[in-house]
C-alpha cells in the first residue's frame, strides 16, 4: 500500500523519463529489424558441422570439413575498397595510373551494422569482395590484355567494364586483381548491358581459366595439378578425373573451355560435369544448396556456413584420407596457416550473416513477359501434364531431392531429407562422381526462366525449345550448350516431359514458362 | 501381374497345416478312426461347407477401379486394373452377405508414367511393402429399391479404416452389377503429404 502511495505521488515528467530509452531504440519501422552483435550465430561448430551437409554418393568419402578450432583461428577478412575492371579499350585514360596513386581503404566496420538494412548494405559490399589475389583464376596481366575478353567471349556492361573481378588496392602501388567474389558466379550481364546480381551468372569462367593457363606457357604438370586440386576425386566410380589428367594437358585445357556461360567446375565439382551456376534469386526459400543438394538450408546458420565453406573452405576438407591440395591431417592438425587461395583466412561470422541477409533479400527485376492467352493456356498445360508435381507452385519446386539413376537410397535418408524418390534419368555423373556428389539433384525451382540459361543441371541446354525437342534423346545429337571436350554428339537423356505435345501447346507451355 | 486372390487367402492354411497343434492332433485322431468313419466325416464336412461355399464368386472385373483427384485445378484421372472381388451378396440376406475386394496398386495408371512409378513408391503405395490394397464389407443394409450402403475396412499401406460405401445393384438374371462411389482423404492412408495443389479428397469409383 505504502508502495502504491509512494508511486502516486512521483511527478509526471519522471514517467515520461522512463519512456526514453524506448526512443533511443527508434520508434519507426526500423525498430522491428533492430538487433545486437551478440545475436550473429556462431556457425561453424563442430555439433553443426557434422551431418549438415549430405554424405557423399560414396559415403566413405563424405567430407570431412576443419574443426571449429582451426576454423576460428583463421584471421577474419578485412574488406577494402574496390575498383571496377575496364576492357583495356574502354578503360578511362589514366585510370591505372590513378588506381596505384590510391591508399587503402577498409570499407567495412561490423561495429557501425546496427539494424538489418546496415546488414543487407554490408552484405552487398561484401558479395561483390573477392576473397582471393593471389591469382585462383586470373591475374593482372589477363584482364590488361584484349585477347582475353576475344578468347573468352567475356560478357562487359556498356562502360566496358568486366564485372566478374574487381581491382582491390592494398597500398599506395598495391593493386591487385581480385578473383572469387560471389559475384563472380552470380552476376549476369544482361542483353541490354545491365548487371543481374545474384543470377545464373554468365562469366566464362573455365574458358577464362583456359586463357590463363595457356597465356601464361604452364606447363602440363602444372595443368594436371591445378585440374587435380579443383576436380580430384580418386574415390569415384571410374576415377573419370584422374582419366582427364592422363589425356594430357591440351586435352585438359580443351575441357575447361568446353563449359559455356552460365556453368562453371567450381572446386569440387567437375568439368566433365560442368554445373550450372545457381540463380540465388529466390534461394531463401529452398532447402538445399548446391545442385546435388550438399548442403541442407534450415536456417540463415546453414547458409552462412555454406558460404563459408563454398568460398574455398572446401579445399582443406578430407574425403577418407584424400585431400585435394596435398594435405595430410597432421599437416592441418598443426595449425601453420595454408597459403592457398581463400584458405589462409575468413569472414567473420557477422560478414557471413550480412552476406546472408544480403541474398535473402534479392528479388527479381520486372518481369517483361506478361500473361497472355497464349501463357494461360500453357498453364493448363503445365498442370495437366503434371509439373506441378515436382515444380509446385509458389515456389514452382517441391524442395525435394530426386535420386540420380544409379543411386540407391539409404533407408534412414527418407526421414532425414525430403526425398521424392524416383530419378527423372538425367545424366547422373556430376551427383555420383564428384566430390560434391550426393546421388540426388534438388528439384529446381522454375522462377526466372526468362532471364536464365543454359538449362538442366549440367547447363547442356541453351533454350527451353531444345528442352521439349525428342532429338535430344538420341546419340547423335548435338547438346545446345554444355558439350563434353572429347565428344561431337551426345545424347541429353532425362526429364522426358512434354515431348510428345504438339508444336502449339510447346509453345503454350514455354510462353507460361517464361512468365514465371 | 496377376494377383491371384484365392490363393493368397488359401495358401497360409495349406502351409500352415503341417505345423499346427490342432491339426497335428487332428492327424492322430484320424489315424484311429476307421474308414467308414471317415468318409461319414468327410461327407459331413463337404455337405456342411461347400453350400456355404458357393454363393461366393471370385470375379476379376474388366472395369479398373477409377479414382479422381484435383492437381492444380486439374482433374486428373486414373486407374487401377488389376483387382479381384469376392462376393456372396443376396439383397434378401444382407446380414449373411459380403464383399470382398483386393487390388494391386502396382497397376495405378495415371497418364504419366513417371507419375504411376512415383506413386509406386515409398511416399504413396509403397508397393514393395504394401503390395495390396483391401476392401471387406462389414455389414450391409438395404438404402432403397436395389441401392444399399457397406460399412467396409479399407486397408491402404498398413492403415485400416472404416469407410461408408452407398452403391446400387442391377441384377439381370442371375448376374449381378454393383456400382459404388466414395470419397476418401489420402493423407488418412499415408499416400503422400499435404500439397498446396494436390488436394487431399480422392473420388473412388467401383464398378463390377
Amino acid at each position: 500500500m505504502k508502495i502504491k502511495e509512494w508511486l502516486s505521488r512521483l511527478p509526471l515528467w519522471l514517467y515520461g523519463c522512463m519512456l526514453l530509452p524506448l526512443l533511443a531504440f527508434g520508434l519507426s519501422k526500423q525498430d522491428a529489424s533492430y538487433f545486437s552483435f551478440s545475436d550473429i550465430p556462431r556457425i561453424w561448430t563442430d555439433e553443426a558441422m557434422k551431418d549438415w551437409e549430405l554424405p557423399n554418393s560414396n559415403p566413405e568419402y563424405s567430407a570431412q570439413p576443419v574443426s571449429e578450432e582451426f576454423y576460428y583461428k583463421l584471421p577474419e577478412r578485412v574488406i577494402y575498397k574496390t575498383y571496377p575492371v575496364y576492357h583495356p579499350d574502354h578503360e578511362p585514360e589514366g585510370y591505372w595510373e590513378w588506381l596505384h596513386e590510391q591508399e587503402a581503404e577498409i570499407v567495412l566496420d561490423e561495429s557501425k551494422l546496427l539494424t538489418e538494412e546496415d546488414y543487407i548494405k554490408a552484405g552487398e559490399l561484401l558479395f561483390d569482395y573477392p576473397i582471393d589475389t593471389l591469382g585462383a583464376v586470373i591475374n593482372t596481366q589477363h584482364v590488361r590484355n584484349k585477347d582475353f575478353y576475344s578468347a573468352t567471349n567475356m560478357p562487359l556492361t556498356p562502360e566496358g567494364i568486366m564485372p566478374f573481378a574487381q581491382w582491390i588496392v592494398g597500398g599506395k602501388g598495391k593493386v591487385y586483381l581480385g578473383n572469387l567474389s560471389c559475384a563472380m558466379c552470380h552476376t549476369r550481364v544482361m542483353d541490354d548491358g545491365s548487371l543481374l546480381k545474384g543470377a545464373q551468372g554468365n562469366w566464362p569462367g573455365d574458358k577464362a581459366f583456359a586463357f590463363a593457363l595457356e597465356s601464361d606457357g604452364v606447363s602440363e604438370r602444372g595443368v594436371q595439378g591445378i585440374t587435380n586440386i579443383l576436380f580430384g576425386s580418386p574415390f569415384a566410380d571410374g576415377d573419370p578425373h584422374g582419366k582427364l589428367l592422363s589425356s594430357g594437358r591440351e586435352a585438359i585445357i580443351e575441357a575447361y573451355k568446353a563449359v559455356p556461360e552460365g556453368a562453371f567446375g567450381r572446386q569440387g565439382t567437375s568439368i566433365l560435369y560442368p554445373p550450372q551456376a545457381p540463380n540465388l534469386i529466390g534461394v531463401k526459400d529452398r532447402k538445399y544448396l548446391d545442385h546435388g543438394g550438399l548442403g541442407q538450408h534450415r536456417n540463415i546458420e546453414d547458409m552462412m556456413r555454406y558460404i563459408a565453406m563454398n568460398q574455398a573452405l572446401d579445399f582443406l576438407n578430407f574425403y577418407g584420407d584424400y585431400n585435394s591440395i596435398g594435405l595430410t591431417k597432421e599437416r592441418l592438425k598443426s595449425g601453420e596457416p595454408i597459403f592457398f587461395p581463400g584458405t589462409h583466412d575468413r569472414h567473420s561470422d557477422a560478414q557471413l550473416y550480412a552476406l546472408a541477409k544480403y541474398v535473402y533479400s534479392l528479388t527479381p527485376p520486372e518481369n517483361p513477359n506478361k500473361p497472355s492467352a497464349i501463357s494461360e493456356s500453357g498453364k493448363i498445360i503445365f498442370a495437366e501434364q503434371g509439373c506441378v508435381t515436382c515444380h509446385t507452385p509458389p515456389l514452382f519446386t517441391n524442395n525435394k531431392l530426386t535420386p540420380s539413376d544409379d543411386f540407391e537410397i539409404p533407408d534412414e535418408h527418407y526421414d532425414k531429407y525430403d526425398i521424392f524418390g524416383i530419378s527423372v534419368g538425367t545424366d547422373p555423373d556430376y551427383t555420383m562422381k564428384t566430390r560434391r556428389g550426393t546421388g540426388y539433384y534438388k528439384v529446381p525451382s522454375l522462377l526466372g526462366l526468362w532471364y536464365r540459361g543454359p538449362f538442366l543441371h549440367d547447363a547442356s541446354l541453351a533454350k527451353l525449345e531444345d528442352l521439349f525437342d525428342p532429338a535430344r534423346l538420341r546419340d547423335d545429337y548435338v547438346p545446345t550448350a554444355f558439350k563434353p571436350h572429347d565428344v561431337k554428339t551426345k545424347a541429353v537423356k532425362g526429364h522426358e516431359f512434354g515431348m510428345d505435345l504438339n508444336e502449339m501447346d510447346k509453345k503454350a507451355l514455354i510462353a507460361y514458362l517464361l512468365t514465371l | 501381374m496377376d494377383i491371384g486372390y484365392l490363393d493368397i487367402v488359401v495358401a497360409p492354411w495349406r502351409s500352415s497345416g503341417n505345423h499346427c497343434v490342432r491339426c497335428e492332433n487332428f492327424n492322430y485322431l484320424s489315424e484311429k478312426i476307421d474308414f467308414r468313419s471317415r468318409l461319414l466325416l468327410f461327407m459331413l464336412i463337404f455337405f456342411l461347407i461347400v453350400p456355404l461355399l458357393l454363393p461366393a464368386q471370385s470375379i476379376k472385373p474388366t472395369n479398373p477401379i477409377q479414382f479422381k483427384i484435383k492437381n492444380a485445378g486439374i482433374i486428373v484421372d486414373g486407374t487401377i486394373s488389376d483387382w479381384e472381388v469376392m462376393v456372396d451378396f443376396d439383397p434378401k440376406k444382407l446380414a449373411q452377405s459380403s464383399i470382398r475386394g483386393k487390388a494391386n496398386p502396382e497397376s495405378i495408371q495415371t497418364g504419366i508414367k513417371l507419375r504411376d512409378k512415383h506413386l509406386h513408391g515409398r511416399e504413396y503405395f509403397h508397393i514393395q511393402k504394401f503390395p495390396f490394397i483391401s476392401l471387406e464389407s462389414k455389414s450391409l443394409r438395404s438404402n432403397g429399391k436395389n441401392a444399399f450402403i457397406g460399412i467396409f475396412e479399407l486397408q491402404i499401406r498398413d492403415v485400416k479404416r472404416e469407410i461408408e460405401i452407398p452403391f446400387t445393384l442391377t441384377q439381370t438374371g442371375k448376374q449381378q452389377k454393383f456400382k459404388g462411389e466414395f470419397t476418401i482423404d489420402r493423407l488418412d492412408y499415408g499416400l503422400g503429404e499435404k500439397s498446396l495443389v494436390l488436394s487431399d479428397e480422392v473420388k473412388v469409383v467401383i464398378e463390377f
